[in-house]
């Protein structure tokens, strides 16, 4: 606006060397960029309370969805995995310096359940702590035979592939497995393990 | 417990604050660490270290409803806090925090929080809040933390206008880091606006002279520069405004408005042949910046002023012209936003969906409404719109995506349900001829029996079919006839019989223990069999009794959500269309004011145009009389 004023001022000042009569309109357009300063500030007080208003029904909002899927989430689990037959299988790593995971492959009694790829970002996320849900499976009670094949690069970045097997005993209830990948210092090996969490 | 991977989670809520802004302190490694006992808070890990936020929220509020996160009720609720903040969830993640910070957590991180918070909410505009969390904090913040929390209360109080605390605060400043520079620039604006204009000066002359060694300062000094300059051109000083304008670099974010001051500089002194070099640079430059634009007149102007008339004219039709099509362009951007579609496009350049709050636009869309863009993206209020813009998109295709999947659980249900009914009569009919009393019945005949036999010592009652023959036999031909003859044969018969009894005798009594003990093995299995066949029966009719309540419930939960997942979307929707309709208010009213400013150009440009025709007009008048 200083700006406006500036050329405005300077232009008219000099074309008002040949006509008086126009310093006139250049005081008046003066008063008008000063009407459309304060307008502009009232016009700039609506819009942040208009964000505002916005932006607190954009927060009801996310509250509604988030509990909305909480309560979506657990009907599906329910609906497709009943907590008698249910049995989660859960990729752990801890430290992680002997093995770059790339896939998990997982077979129950012998029938392929999971094959899982995973993404650079998923791999880092397990490294820090996270831990993967990897497979859901209703299973009847009794014995079941787990077997899981890890690929990756092992220790001086060769391809590493490695299986782990349990002998899974299915009661009544949910069953949680963990599948730990976890390096043998002494060895300078990964170490790969199938564990019910317990 | 499984021991597993150990977090370096001082509480997890570090890690969530500590990954709210990109360039925020490293995040605190070396608190104490702590086991991830329930495999579903290592889930939400999961999903939060790759700043998935929202099905990260989802999981641990899924899993503090079914109690799977019981050992860490502590550490999932402050989680819970930082995931709402990472999410941008601010409001309800200052709740969980107010209700949580205050005992329960180590102060660094509970300063560290508020400090985020407030900074959110300064940006957001929640000014009253802002100051509050401010307020919260405590002690002092670790390294660069303590410089920023005071530069945004400075910045706080500069934008309530009580620039005299401002003042007071920012001439405190004891930090000796880059931050101590903005401390200046934002000391001399709160001087300056409070009257204190050569104090102001004084230190913008300080920074516009300082020697920076980073990009960011770089701009502070070019800043510092060109306010200055112009608060000298405004008061009338052009010789003093002209040092710290040329001080401005010639390629960065201000070098046009400092060529454009320096042009002023020399035109106030008339030394119009000196102003034309700077803006004849700017003339080269992008149309779309007011300060190119102002040149375009500012050249003719000192053309003119040099009694180049002729050649005035031609660069005021030029600029009339540049205008006239600038002008243009401009209402097909504006018609293009009205369009409502520029937004999805901005949003479609987000490949990942990323729903968190640090989340910029790296890149925007090609094409020719890019350039119009830059400033609006600039500002914190169209930014945080778009993100809002953003955060319903990703809740509309969430809810949409919910929509299908709840058809799909109703048809499942349905099918279940019919599948069941079918079953049921076969399974009664079944379990009608299962004589499970019958059995128990007899097993405990059985071990009435047995008990009889050990009281007795009944061996022969053990005796398996081929030796109860062979005794029956036996004792046939004991009681024989023949046997029983008074003749010495038969007395010779009698000693093989009885000989003959008594080691079958032997034999039934030297097995008896033995087989007293298998077969009361044999019943104690049976008796666990029929235990857990009773067990199983039990389990069975209950299933039978709940199978139908648990239907009801699942149908009830199903029709229950699919009416409230339609009026959210339907909200969601309208506050989208609410949204969309603010931040194409926004972007219009911004480029309405380029136009208008083109407007006004363009009517001076005419205006002095037609004020050269009319001097040449009497000047060739003159010359003709």
């Amino acid at each position: 606006m200083r700006r406006l004023v500036m050329i405005a001022a300077a232009v008219l000042a000099w074309a008002a060397t040949t006509d008086a009569g126009l310093a006139q309109d250049a005081e008046l357009e003066g008063s008008a960029v000063m009407a459309s300063a304060q307008s502009a500030e009232a016009s700039e007080r609506a819009a942040r309370e208009e964000f505002r208003s916005l932006d607190e029904e954009v927060q009801d909002l996310k509250k509604e969805v988030l509990d909305l899927n909480r309560d979506l989430f657990l009907l599906e689990e329910e609906l497709l995995f009943p907590a008698n037959s249910q049995v989660a299988f859960f990729i752990s790593m801890d430290v992680g310096e002997y093995f770059a995971l790339d896939s998990v492959n997982l077979k129950i009694d012998g029938k392929e359940v999971a094959n899982y790829l995973y993404t650079d970002r998923e791999v880092d996320a397990l490294v820090r702590g996270g831990v993967h849900r990897v497979h859901m499976e209703n299973l009847k009670v009794g014995d079941h035979e787990l077997i899981a094949v890890f690929t990756g690069k092992g220790p001086h970045w060769r391809d590493y592939r490695r299986g782990a097997t349990l002998t899974l005993n299915k009661g009544i209830g949910a069953k949680y497995v963990e599948l730990e990948i976890t390096d043998r210092v002494q060895k300078l090996q990964p170490e790969f393990e199938i564990k019910e969490w317990e | 417990m499984i021991a597993r991977r150990l977090l370096s989670v001082a509480l997890c809520l570090s890690l969530a604050v500590a990954l709210l802004p990109e360039r925020a302190a490293s995040r605190d490694i070396n608190e104490d660490p702590i086991v991830v006992q329930d495999p579903h808070f290592g889930e939400v890990l999961f999903y939060f270290y790759q700043q998935d936020y929202f099905p990260a929220i989802v999981r641990l509020l899924a899993a503090q409803k079914q109690e799977r996160v019981a050992s860490h009720i502590e550490e999932s609720n402050l989680l819970l806090g930082g995931l709402y903040l990472s999410y941008g969830h601010h409001l309800r993640a200052a709740e969980i925090f107010q209700e949580l910070l205050a005992d329960n957590v180590q102060p660094a991180i509970r300063d560290r929080t508020w400090f985020f918070l407030a900074k959110i909410w300064q940006q957001r505009g929640y000014v009253d809040e802002s100051e509050r969390a401010l307020e919260n904090i405590q002690n002092e913040l670790p390294g660069s933390l303590e410089a920023e929390r005071q530069m945004l209360h400075a910045q706080l109080m500069i934008d309530r206008g009580r620039h005299d605390e401002a003042i007071a605060l920012l001439e405190d400043w004891r930090d000796k880091t880059e931050w101590s520079s903005y401390a200046r620039f934002n000391l001399a604006v709160a001087m300056v606006r409070s009257g204190q204009v050569n104090n102001g000066a004084r230190i913008l002359d300080d920074l516009g002279r300082m020697e920076p060694f980073s990009e960011e300062l770089r701009s502070l000094r070019d800043k510092a520069n060109l306010a200055l300059g112009y608060a000298y051109l405004q008061d009338g000083q052009p010789l003093a405004a002209k040092p710290p304008l040329q001080r401005v670099r010639l390629a960065g974010p201000f070098s046009n408005k400092a060529l454009l001051g320096v042009g002023w500089a020399d035109a106030e002194v008339e030394d119009y042949s000196r102003a034309l070099v700077p803006w004849m640079e700017l003339k080269s430059r992008n149309l779309l910046d007011p300060a190119v634009q102002e040149s375009m007149l500012a050249i003719p102007y000192a053309m003119a002023k040099l009694d180049s008339i002729s050649q005035a004219a031609d660069h005021y039709l030029n600029a009339i012209e540049a205008f006239f099509e600038e002008s243009n362009r401009i209402d097909s951007m504006i018609e293009l936003i009205e369009s409502g579609y520029l937004f999805e496009e901005l949003l479609a350049q987000d490949a990942h969906g990323t729903t968190g709050w640090y989340w910029d636009l790296d890149k925007l869309p090609d094409g020719p409404e890019s350039r119009y863009l830059y400033h609006l993206l600039s500002t914190h209020e169209f930014q945080e719109s778009l993100k809002n813009f953003r955060d319903l998109s990703y809740l509309h295709r969430n809810l949409d995506d919910w929509q299908g999947s709840v058809d799909v659980f109703r048809n499942m249900l349905d099918t279940r349900e019919l599948a069941y009914n079918q079953r049921l009569p076969r399974v009664e009919t079944s379990l009608a001829a299962a004589d499970l009393d019958g059995m128990v019945a007899r097993k405990l005949d059985l071990d009435a029996r047995l008990n009889s036999i050990e009281t007795n010592g009944d061996a022969l009652a053990l005796a398996n079919k081929r030796e109860f023959e062979l005794w029956g036999e036996i004792t046939a031909l004991e009681q024989s006839r023949a046997a029983n003859a008074d003749i010495p044969e038969a007395e010779e018969v009698r000693d093989k019989i009885r000989l003959m009894k008594g080691v079958l005798q032997w034999d039934l009594e030297r097995e008896f223990k033995a087989r007293l003990a298998n077969i009361r093995r044999d019943l104690r299995e049976t008796g666990e069999a029929l235990v857990a066949t009773q067990r199983s029966r039990r389990q069975v009719d209950e299933t039978m009794r709940n199978e139908p309540l648990l239907f009801q419930s699942f149908n009830e939960r199903v029709d229950g959500l699919m009416p409230k997942i339609d009026l959210t979307k339907a909200r969601v929707d309208s506050a989208m269309g609410r949204q969309r309709a603010y931040l194409q208010a926004i972007a219009v009213d911004e480029l309405r004011a380029q136009k208008q400013r083109l407007n006004i150009y363009t009517v001076q440009a005419r205006f002095a145009l037609a004020a050269i025709y009319d001097m040449s007009a009497t000047t060739v008048g003159s010359t003709s009389e």
